[in-house]
């Protein structure tokens, strides 16, 4: 099993050229096709060249994404960074210093014994002679080496390194000082800056602008940009651009197409029009008849039912999104903090209808990224915008209320969980059925309509219907199949139409709720039968990786005595069944006005080989606190007219007062792939909060957010 | 548009800029002075992002409007380094690697700064006051409380 494979991304990209350039003497730096989101993802595919090519970290840089010279690695999601990018690295790696060595030896004519190997310079103890990787990357040799597939265990046996390095982040110093520059910072001479006069709500016709506003524009040298029901007026001030925004609401009038919705979402979640697929065992979805569902009556099996209920989330990053673009001599330079870099170069090149070489985009960091949010959307714009004003600069900044109310949430959701156990505590029978809008409406050169100003550039107002996605793990029916060995499984995806709010993806797309759903419901069938939590999981597992890490957590919390009047809950699961393992201890307290105050978290987590181990520590303990924060606080709050939740007030996150305290422990299995951590931690989170609150409560809460209001409906009904 | 002619002391330099008569701090101090390490995230005074120094008092700078702090030693987070280059709270949270995206943490630095010019060792309930505001979303929060912590025990 100790055999390596060098992940997709070498399958197109498989020259060391691809990955790396050593024109610079004494620097390595490294291609990659991800990008900072907050995940210091550079730092940790820096750490993995140093590790492997022996040249130091501090001399290793990694290249910003640029469409026009990077690989093609697809979106940065999915916690696949790590995993595609980290393995790619790691092959060139590998195969760089195989191959070095050997040239080396060769040339030098020379035993291995007689090698001294200093960051990244061979030389002969001997002789003093020195040959260096900067040497060989000018040889023909070099140029031909093409990186293999698979490493077999002796290859890997050869490369030495250490695993838990502490390194300084690449970002960090600039940073604490102020010095890192992200998208909002961009200055270009005499570049504009832009701000979106946006409509109460998605479908608004635009109707008319009043004409004594477009006098004071023109007064204060702002311009107005009209195309179709978009507006947006631009200046070389930002601040009088921020300032003409709020004048601008109250003069520019709006046709309602089409209203949100006042109904219960839970009930829309029920009663619209769906389509609903067979989920089997390996996680895909199929168009196939959907078994009814079974009953039991042998008295000696029990059996047991819950709807489990999940609001809209929004991503909500602290900086709103934020593009640079520029047309000149027929080209796009766009400078984003999206995730999909390459998609948007298509997506933009498709609706000009130009070449796609003609867009060139730039990665240039954003506020933290959890998935699908604005960064797309005004990526968009700023070259819808800039096209209309060549050779200008356009800087296009969403304000808060955008980003709240624009953005593509996560979707409200339902679980309607059935289990039985029998006698030996053995679970005969698990059906669970997922209701949900889609988490995959990114957009592309074929779904151009997933802009959210695609529809008012073009006055088409009309509803598309998203389609199913049936690969394993996708969307909806993420982490829906249980890991467990449960005897006998009915799993079904509903995707539902018609609901009021923009979706898409949101970390961890509909695994948050499956796994809260199911982890806190094999809780309570556990309990029918006094079953302990730990033992109902490690029974129902054949994977030992899976029961290391429940094993390991036990272990952990046992060390530390139960606070009185706290309660703890535990819950488990492997991100898609496929990538890294996590197991998340709760130790929580709930006041007489049923606040709830976490004040331990235990957090286990198996991600393959340790990249980087304070980097999956951050990242794990990061998902847990934005996951207790969608269990305990969240909730996008929305009428027929508009969206409520337009700023911080009104969608409450989590803060500094509620952070508990953290044991988090990572298993290190050297060797084996890599697998991401930004994601794994945020279904049992939500399952162990769910679980500890259950034991404070005596009573299960089926409805996320766990406010004081929910909990007191749940404790009423 | 009504200009106004002023003045103002930032980082320990004296900046003389004419600028428009209701023009926020915020934009004074990143469009005019070019110092973007103070971030804008709402514009509301709720997320603390925007943080800097007045008098040594930490004020947020997204809605004050610039004119009235003529008179003021302002300091934003470009001007925390002393002569020994990064101040401790910095330090910190270097060596902590107390950041994820780093949208949030210019403002968190200049609240904890300003917390521990007053009182080397703050209660965690003093601790918390100054955090009391600021937003995160990356979930950088346990990092951050340890670099803090790191700054009580030396
Ligand atoms: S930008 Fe000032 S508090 Fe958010
Ligand atoms: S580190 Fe990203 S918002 Fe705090």
């Amino acid at each position: 099993m100790n055999q390596f494979n060098s992940g997709p991304s070498i399958n197109t990209y498989n020259k060391l050229s691809h990955w790396f350039d050593f024109s610079n003497p004494g620097i390595l730096k490294v291609y990659s096709g991800k990008i900072d989101i907050g995940q210091h993802i550079s730092s940790t595919l820096a750490l993995i060249a140093s590790k492997i090519t022996e040249i130091k970290y501090d001399q290793i840089e990694i290249i910003k994404l640029s469409t026009d010279i990077s690989p093609n690695e697809g979106i940065t999601a999915s916690s696949l960074s790590v995993a595609n990018s980290g393995s790619a690295i790691k092959a060139a790696s590998i195969t760089l210093k195989i191959n070095f060595i050997n040239y080396a030896l060769e040339n030098l004519e020379i035993k291995n014994e007689d090698i001294l190997f200093e960051n990244g310079v061979i030389k002969d103890k001997n002789s003093n002679k020195t040959i260096s990787y900067w040497d060989f990357a000018k040889t023909d040799d070099f140029r031909k080496i093409i990186i293999p597939e698979n490493f077999d265990e002796n290859s890997i046996k050869k490369i030495n390194y250490e695993n838990n390095q502490k390194i300084e982040l690449k970002t960090i110093n600039d940073i604490v000082t102020g010095k890192y520059k992200y998208v909002h910072d961009i200055n270009f001479p005499k570049m504009l800056h832009a701000r979106i006069v946006r409509p109460p709500s998605y479908h608004c016709k635009l109707i008319k602008i009043n004409e004594d506003f477009k006098k004071r524009l023109v007064e204060n040298d702002i311009t107005l940009f009209v195309k179709g029901s978009f507006v947006a007026i631009l200046s070389q001030d930002e601040f009088l651009v921020t300032k003409f925004l709020e004048i601008a609401k109250k003069n520019i009038f709006w046709e309602e197409k089409q209203q949100l919705s006042n109904e219960n979402v839970f009930n829309s979640l029920e009663k619209h029009e769906k389509e609903s697929l067979l989920v089997k065992s390996g996680g895909e979805a199929f168009y196939e008849e959907i078994p009814e569902k079974k009953s039991f009556d042998d008295p000696k099996i029990k059996s047991l039912s819950t709807i489990f209920k999940k609001s809209y989330l929004m991503h909500g990053p602290i900086g709103p999104s934020a593009s640079c673009a520029i047309y000149k001599d027929n080209k796009f330079t766009i400078f984003s903090h999206s995730q999909s870099i390459f998609a948007l170069k298509y997506s933009i090149s498709k609706f000009f209808d130009i070449d796609p070489n003609l867009v060139s985009l730039k990665f240039m960091p954003g506020s933290g990224c959890y998935g699908h949010n604005g960064a797309d959307d005004v990526a968009f714009e700023a070259s819808v915008i800039a096209k209309e004003y060549p050779d200008r600069h356009i800087l296009l900044k969403w304000t808060r209320e955008d980003e709240h109310s624009w953005e593509p949430y996560g979707s409200a959701s339902l679980n309607k969980v059935f289990g039985a156990i029998n006698d030996y505590g053995e679970v005969i029978y698990w059906s669970n059925e997922a209701y949900s809008d889609t988490y995959l409406s990114r957009p592309s050169d074929l779904e151009l309509t997933n802009f959210t100003s695609y529809k008012f550039l073009t006055n088409n107002f009309a509803k598309t219907k998203s389609k199913p996605k049936t690969s394993a793990h996708m969307g909806i029916h993420r982490n829906l199949d249980p890991i467990y060995n449960f005897k006998e499984t009915r799993l079904v995806k509903n995707l539902v139409h018609d609901l009021p709010l923009r979706t898409s993806a949101l970390r961890t797309l509909g695994a948050f709720a499956n796994v809260t759903a199911s982890e806190s419901f094999l809780n309570d069938l556990a309990s029918i039968k006094n079953i302990d939590p730990f033992d109902i999981r490690i029974n129902h597992l054949d994977d030992e990786r899976a029961i290391d890490v429940l094993n390991n957590l036990k272990e952990k919390m046992e060390i530390f005595k139960l606070k009185d009047d706290s309660f703890r809950g535990i819950a488990f699961s492997r991100y898609k069944n496929s990538a890294a393992y996590c197991a998340v201890g709760v130790e929580l307290n709930v006041t007489d006005d049923l606040e709830i105050n976490l004040n331990h978290a235990w957090i286990t987590v198996d991600a393959g080989e340790i990249a980087y181990e304070d980097g999956i520590k951050a990242q794990v303990e990061g998902g847990f606190i934005q996951a207790a924060s969608w269990a305990l606080y969240e909730e996008v709050i929305f009428d027929s007219k508009e969206i409520i939740s337009k700023d911080w007030d009104s969608y409450k996150i989590i803060g500094f007062d509620n952070i508990p305290v953290f044991t988090t422990s990572v298993i290190d299995h050297r060797g084996f792939p890599y697998l991401g951590v930004g994601e794994v931690v945020a279904g049992p989170t939500g399952a162990a909060i769910s679980n500890a609150l259950c034991n404070a409560l005596g009573q299960r809460i089926k409805i996320l957010p766990f406010t004081k209001d929910n909990i007191t409906k749940e404790l009423l009904n | 548009m009504n200009y106004l002619d002023c003045s103002f002391k930032i980082n320990g330099n004296l900046k003389k800029i004419s600028i428009i008569e209701d023009k926020t701090l915020i934009h004074v101090i990143r469009d005019e002075l070019g110092l973007t390490g103070t971030k804008l995230g709402c514009g509301l005074e709720q997320c603390g992002s925007c943080a800097i120094l007045i008098d040594g008092e930490k004020k947020l700078s997204c809605n004050l409007l610039a004119k009235d702090y003529q008179n003021c030693e302002i300091t934003t987070i470009e001007g925390l380094e002393n002569k020994d280059g990064l101040n401790n709270v910095q330090e910190a949270f270097r060596e902590f690697n107390a950041a994820q995206c780093g949208y949030c943490t210019s403002g968190i630095i200049i609240s904890i700064t300003a917390l521990f010019d007053k009182n080397k060792k703050p209660s965690s309930q003093e601790i918390q006051n100054a955090l009391n505001g600021h937003l995160c979303r990356c979930g950088s929060h346990s990092v951050v409380l340890k670099a803090i912590d790191s700054l009580i025990e030396n």
